[in-house]
């Protein structure tokens, strides 16, 4: 039993250490094939860096846009103006052009509040209740420097550790 | 060329829609203002702003045409005083400051001894000032902290002094204090800061 698989298995090396006809222009086919085909694995598409580059910059911009203003940053402040008795109370001031209809307050039980997203800055501001009587906010720094009779407020946004 | 220039410099004004607001003969004066003062280089929306503010409140002509020369004139100062290359938010802040009763060397310290931006720094002297604080005391308490002081250490830092003259401590002793407090625990210590007394602008 033994004896038979070792023949066996002698035939078969046998068969495999039998020299095999090869086409004597083979190797030199293969090698025409590799020197035409290597220089286009190679070659590297000079726009395809710059691409790249643009797909990052894409990309970092779609996911942080704010990015831009990394060193001004802008700050969301919310506006408050206690005025039970007020129809209608509007916030105005340098960063909407002191004009009323641009930052109309709304009202819960007579406390008035508005947000505005304001870029580092120092703006000057007032209250306009019922359309014709200003208020300065109590809760900030008044403008000393009123050159027009009624009363203002000042915020200051800063850019840096606030 | 120059010629050219100066048309397209004067129609920037002249076809700014905001300032059709003004009656004509205001209208012509504060763009004249404006087209100075952006001949020299000065920002020109704070007085656009000024303007705008004046015709809002129902202000007279001749009233909105003074503020918005003096604002020119003060801008001028405060670039002077804190170099061509301080920001538009920075010269304003240094008029506030500069009004305030700071003299133009103390702007000119603060920009030797903080690096920018100093908009934070200029504005709280100002609102210091505001708060009664007498204006050497204010100047001097800002010199002392600006060189380390974050912008939120100054604010708190002018909102503890307002809290203590609020409580009855005359201006310029608050100010003292709380500026020996800080020299003493660090600009970065905010001691008796109560959390509850803080602004109630909440930040998102």
């Amino acid at each position: 039993m033994f004896e038979r698989e070792d023949e066996t298995v002698e035939r078969v090396i046998q068969h495999l250490r039998r020299p095999v006809a090869i086409d004597p222009g083979l190797d030199a086919r293969v090698m025409r094939e590799i020197a035409q085909a290597s220089p286009q694995r190679r070659r590297v598409n000079p726009l395809w860096p710059l691409l790249a580059a643009a797909a990052v910059l894409a990309a970092v911009l779609v996911v942080r846009p704010w990015n831009w203003n990394a060193a001004n940053t802008s700050d969301t402040l919310q506006f408050v103006l206690v005025a039970p008795q007020a129809a209608s109370v509007a916030l105005v001031g340098d960063f909407n052009d002191w004009d009323p209809a641009r930052s109309p307050m709304q009202t819960a039980h007579g406390v008035w509040a508005t947000v505005v997203r304001l870029a580092p800055g120092r703006y000057r501001y007032a209250f306009l209740v019922n359309g014709v009587e200003w208020r300065a906010d109590p809760s900030a720094p008044a403008a000393k420097d009123d050159e027009f009779g009624t009363p203002s407020s000042v915020v200051t946004v800063g850019g840096r550790g606030t | 060329m120059m010629l050219a220039a100066l048309f397209l410099v004067t129609q920037v004004a002249v076809q700014d829609p905001r300032l059709e607001r003004l009656d004509p003969d205001t209208r012509a004066a504060v763009v004249a203002v404006v087209d100075s003062a952006h001949g020299v280089g000065l920002p020109v929306e704070p007085i656009i702003q000024r303007a705008l503010e004046g015709v809002t409140k129902g202000a007279a002509g001749a009233r909105i045409v003074a503020a918005v020369r003096r604002l020119t004139v003060d801008l001028g100062t405060a670039r002077t005083a804190l170099g061509t290359s301080a920001s538009e938010a920075e010269l304003e802040a240094g008029v506030a400051a500069l009004r305030a009763g700071a003299t133009p060397d103390v702007l000119a310290n603060l920009r030797d001894v903080r690096r920018p931006p100093l908009t934070v720094a200029l504005s709280v002297l100002a609102d210091l000032v505001a708060s009664g604080v007498p204006a050497d005391s204010a100047a001097a308490a800002v010199l002392v902290l600006a060189p380390k002081a974050r912008d939120a250490d100054l604010v708190e830092f002018r909102r503890a002094v307002e809290r203590d003259i609020a409580l009855g401590a005359p201006p310029a002793a608050a100010t003292s204090v709380r500026v020996s407090v800080a020299e003493a625990y660090g600009v970065n210590s905010t001691p008796n800061s109560n959390p509850a007394t803080r602004s109630r602008r909440p930040r998102p």
